[in-house]
């Protein structure tokens, strides 16, 4: 049967770090990008992440459906942004810039004039944007398939979340596999009573409450097996103060190393940014040289 | 003070807030060491509300008006908070499903001492010493998710022994396990009992519980106690119809009670094939291993089928194929003439309604009415049709008075029924059941069963059961089920008749089985006990 | 089955929240599992997200944190289970879906009387505004999109989606959730 965990053990050295290391370093990480619109510092970004990602010996199959879904979805923000609005949220690219395209047209009838017009600098920009926003992506897709779900609990209490807080994600992954199989068994039962999801009549309304008899029952179920859990859990004293967790995280010189690092990044980002003005907008010369030439 | 009781309750009363009537009403009884306490009596007599009480949930969690005292080795429980509670009394609840917390057996069993903020150094040998003294250390690195019924069960009592309770609290430990599952379950109690424990057991399959000899019986109706001492004095006092009692006890009483009338009504035996598996092989996935090995049979109208077989036998898969929710990897299903990879499940709803286990996987509408009606309309009824459909449904089940009630509101054996009814009302030819009784108490499912099997309107009937006693008293034909594969099939007497084929496919004699087989003699078939008390006495006579 | 405390601190977080907040989440993943993996084929041209009525729901029945965990982690893990990676503005915006309904959960009173339900529809509905308002606009600063992209290119098929799906089935849900309510109350 079908079950929602992707989790397998992959031995790799990323890995072998700290699970708390690793969410700092991929805030601080992010935290970092996000200051830059110079490819050549968001270039280092987009080296580490993917050093990040081959070092993670995923396989093609494990991030495919990932992969597709930030292609598809950045595309489309670029897309949009570039072409269609025409606009970063830069100064520089919004006002002026150089023409290397632009058209003209007046619709017919109505008579209103549409001017477009494509600038080297917001291509330029689009093109930062995918380095950009790749950097950050494939820092993030790699955390679910290379962390072992029983240790968010103890991650995250050890990161300062509060006991409980942090026993509702141990929790949230005790149930997974419950539900997706009642789900299943929900579906079945369904079926049994000739329901056909794909056959769908009616408009906008009754195609969406075409899923109650799906989430209904596994939603109610759920709510009433809760009931019996919490008492379960005040049985065997939840909720009571300190908690100890026996599965300890230690962390060792190169957790260290891998947040000091992340760290250093932060405050030299902010220097470079704040301090040094530097990492804003930047076209390299050559870029604009290419539309010249075509011209 | 030396040696203090362990369990002391004297006239305690309960009313649930919001409630008029007394869950509890001056119940007073003793529990002493190395004992096992069988607590008995139907649902609703208010065992479960006594278990609250002793363990604390009542009134740390479930408020309402108590009186009367509990003392744990002398000590009132009044002042006592969860901590305190839980290191001496261990509470186990009804489904393992519902009580295991944790994703890994490990971290489950550890999860109390976790709470009480130990040391790790001092959980971890206590989690190791706690799996190997119920013998299952071997599953300690194993995610609880892929434990079987039984694991579960030991798991989730790993869990609460590790705080080191005096006192088992057991809340029908027996329900969700195969007999050979819940046998195993019962000696592990009473070896608890030998080494000191006090343990009680709230069950209503007495039956089974009495296999080990529980010291004391406790036996409850709504909410009072109305007998308290040793196992025969039970058989005495209490109603054989209302909770189970093995088959010599009610073949003596019932004799004198007026005859059960029970007559299924199917058409007559004929040899026309409603259902038929040709070579039917199935595995799930390439690399998985084959869960069923040709299957060949048939169902023929008037057939009651019961099949038989321990949990991972293949059962359900079995059953599942005959709908096409799945399809032989090789082989043939055929509905009728029409091959289950040619049809849609839809379609061959209209040949095989099908009732899954548990009714809250399936109900949803807003009212009763709406629930039945979903079956017929998916199936392209005409609206007249659905209606009278829906009104005949209702009416076998006997609920019309709940039509427009939502189905969720009902009591579990009302949304049995309505489970039931639903099916029905697609007006499908074979009524395939699976654990039909499950979650019933045995006053229940035994009217439960009598009502369905006589209702009219279908051809030919089959449920998956691990209880042997159904097969005897209902079926006509029994399918062996074991390891994928169909080990025997034929009449209830021919099948159960041979010890070594049922130990081949984990089913247990029961008491019954041993009084029809005492007396095939002179039957020549097999009934349940009541009918065969009158057979043998009054034929007799 | 016993109704259990009667008054209650919206914001408290005992055991019964921790469990329903991890149920929340649970369901809300394997819902977007379903849909995304098992490819239940979605209907004509709306994208039938069904999970995202989960976090507005056990908001409205359990409280402002719950709903917030549930949208929040259970983005997160549908996300991982459909193999999208970690988006946490987005994770923070579905929190943000489960927290607003959560504010009137001490308002209901059976689930299904009209009051209750309107209620709940508005509070969803502000929820999903700033919910997909927020991470639409973290979208900006993040990928460097201007106002109108972010509205067009993100805010506007997610409001769309989630309330779409989302208004249409709380009322659904609310509604058996009240028969389960009133048993459990008798």
């Amino acid at each position: 049967m079908l079950v929602p965990l992707t989790f397998r053990p992959h031995h790799t050295i990323i890995e072998r770090f700290d699970p708390r290391a690793r969410w700092i370093f991929s805030f601080l990480m992010m935290t970092a990008i996000v200051y830059y619109w110079d490819i050549r510092f968001l270039l280092f970004f987009f080296f580490i992440s993917f050093t990040q990602y081959f070092l993670a010996h995923l396989t093609w199959k494990e991030t495919r459906r990932g992969w597709t879904f930030i292609i598809i979805l950045i595309s489309m923000m670029v897309l949009i942004n570039t072409i269609i609005t025409s606009a970063g949220t830069i100064g520089a690219v919004t006002q002026g810039g150089h023409d290397v395209f632009i058209w003209n047209a007046t619709v017919p009838w109505v008579g209103w004039n549409i001017h477009f017009g494509l600038t080297a600098e917001r291509l330029w920009f689009g093109f930062t944007q995918i380095v950009r926003l790749l950097a950050i992506t494939s820092m993030f897709l790699v955390l679910p398939f290379t962390m072992d779900p029983r240790l968010y609990g103890s991650t995250f209490s050890g990161m300062g979340l509060p006991a409980r807080l942090a026993y509702s994600f141990d929790l949230a992954f005790r149930f997974i596999p419950t539900l997706a199989r009642d789900f299943n068994v929900t579906m079945d039962a369904q079926k049994a009573r000739g329901y056909e999801m794909d056959k769908v009549k009616g408009g906008l309304f009754s195609q969406v409450k075409k899923v109650a008899p799906l989430i209904i029952p596994v939603t109610m179920n759920a709510i009433l097996s809760g009931e019996d859990i919490a008492d379960a859990m005040d049985l065997r004293c939840f909720d009571t103060g300190k908690r100890t967790w026996i599965i300890k995280l230690t962390y060792r010189w190169y957790d260290y190393a891998l947040m000091i690092f992340s760290g250093c990044v932060l405050i030299s980002t902010l220097i470079i940014n704040h301090g040094l003005n530097l990492g804003n907008f930047w076209m390299p010369d050559w870029f604009l040289g290419l539309f010249h030439n075509i011209k | 003070m030396k040696n203090p009781v362990p369990l002391v309750v004297r006239n305690l009363s309960f009313r649930y807030q919001r409630r008029s009537e007394y869950a509890l009403r001056n119940v007073s009884f003793e529990v002493h060491p190395g004992r096992v306490i069988l607590i008995a009596g139907s649902s609703g007599c208010g065992k479960t509300t006594l278990m609250r009480c002793i363990n604390g949930l009542i009134p740390h969690t479930y408020h309402g008006e108590m009186e009367g005292v509990i003392k744990l080795f002398g000590k009132s429980t009044e002042n006592m908070g969860m901590a305190e509670l839980s290191c001496n009394v261990g509470t186990l609840l009804q489904d393992p499903e519902r009580q295991i917390v944790s994703s890994y057996v490990q971290t489950e069993v550890a999860f109390a001492l976790e709470n009480q903020s130990l040391p790790r150094e001092k959980i971890l040998p206590r989690i190791d010493e706690t799996l190997s003294r119920i013998g299952i250390l071997h599953l300690r690195d194993r995610e609880t998710f892929s434990l079987s019924g039984g694991e579960k069960q030991k798991v989730a009592l790993a869990g609460i022994l590790i705080a080191r309770p005096r006192i088992l609290l057991l809340d029908e430990p027996l329900a969700s396990l195969d007999p050979v599952s819940a046998r195993e379950a019962l000696q592990l109690f009473r070896r608890l009992a030998d080494e000191g424990f006090s343990v009680l057991i709230v069950e209503h399959r007495v039956d089974d519980v009495l296999a080990i000899n529980p010291e004391e019986v406790l036996y409850m109706d709504r909410g009072h106690l109305l007998y308290c001492g040793d196992v025969r004095g039970l058989m005495k006092v209490v109603d054989y119809r209302s909770i189970k009692l093995p088959a010599e006890i009610v073949f003596k009483r019932a004799r004198k009670d007026p005859i059960i009338q029970f007559k299924p009504i199917l058409p007559r035996a004929s040899r026309k094939q409603l259902l038929t598996f040709k070579n039917v092989n199935f595995r799930y996935g390439e690399n998985t291993p084959q869960v069923l090995h040709d299957i060949n049979l048939s169902v023929y109208p008037g057939d009651i089928i019961a099949i038989l077989g321990p949990n991972g036998a293949g059962k359900t898969t079995l059953v599942k194929h005959t709908l096409g929710l799945l399809k032989p990897t090789s082989g043939q299903v055929l509905l009728g003439e029409s091959d289950t990879q040619k049809c849609s499940v839809a379609q061959a709803a209209h040949i095989v309604g099908y009732v899954f286990q548990s009714p809250s996987q399936m109900l949803f509408a807003d009212s009763v009415r709406q629930e039945l009606s979903f079956g017929p309309r998916n199936l392209g009824m005409r609206p007249a049709e659905i209606v009278k459909n829906v009104e005949w449904a209702i009416k076998t089940v006997s609920l019309e008075e709940e039509l427009e009630t939502p189905p969720l509101a009902l009591s579990f054996g009302q949304q049995k029924r309505i489970s039931i009814a639903a099916v029905l009302a697609m007006r499908s030819r074979i009524l395939m059941m699976d654990e039909p009784t499950a979650g019933q108490d045995y006053w229940n499912y035994t009217a439960f069963m009598d009502a369905i099997l006589q209702m009219p309107g279908y051809e030919a009937v089959l449920f998956i059961t691990h209880d042997i006693d159904l097969a005897i008293i209902y079926a006509n034909r029994v399918l062996l089920v074991s390891d994928g594969r169909v080990i025997a099939d034929g009449k209830p007497e021919k099948v159960l008749a041979e010890d070594d084929m049922l130990a081949r496919s984990r089913v247990l004699p029961s008491s019954l089985l041993r009084l029809n087989q005492k007396y095939f003699h002179a039957t020549g078939r097999y009934y349940r006990a009541e009918t065969l008390a009158h057979r043998i006495y009054n034929d007799n006579n | 089955m016993a109704k259990k405390e009667s008054k209650k601190s919206l914001w408290k977080f005992g055991t019964r929240e921790v469990v329903f907040a991890a149920i929340g989440a649970a369901l809300y993943g394997v819902f977007a599992w379903a849909t995304n993996v098992l490819q239940i084929p979605a209907a004509a041209n709306v994208s039938i997200r069904p999970g995202v009525v989960i976090p507005m729901f056990f908001g409205v029945a359990f409280g402002p944190i719950v709903g917030f965990i549930t949208g929040f982690l259970g983005n997160l893990l549908s996300d991982w289970f459909s193999g999208y990676g970690f988006w946490p503005w987005w994770d923070l915006g579905n929190g943000l879906m489960g927290l607003f309904p959560g504010l009137v959960a001490n308002q209901m009173t059976t689930f299904r009387a009209a009051k209750d339900i309107i209620l709940a529809e508005v509070m969803a509905l502000v929820g999903i505004v700033v919910g997909m308002g927020v991470a639409a606009i973290s979208e900006m600063w993040v990928s460097g999109m201007n106002f109108i992209t972010a509205i067009a290119a993100n805010f506007i098929p997610a409001f769309i989606s989630n309330a779409i799906n989302g208004l249409i089935l709380l009322p659904i849900i609310m509604v058996a959730y009240s028969a389960i309510v009133k048993r459990s109350g008798r």
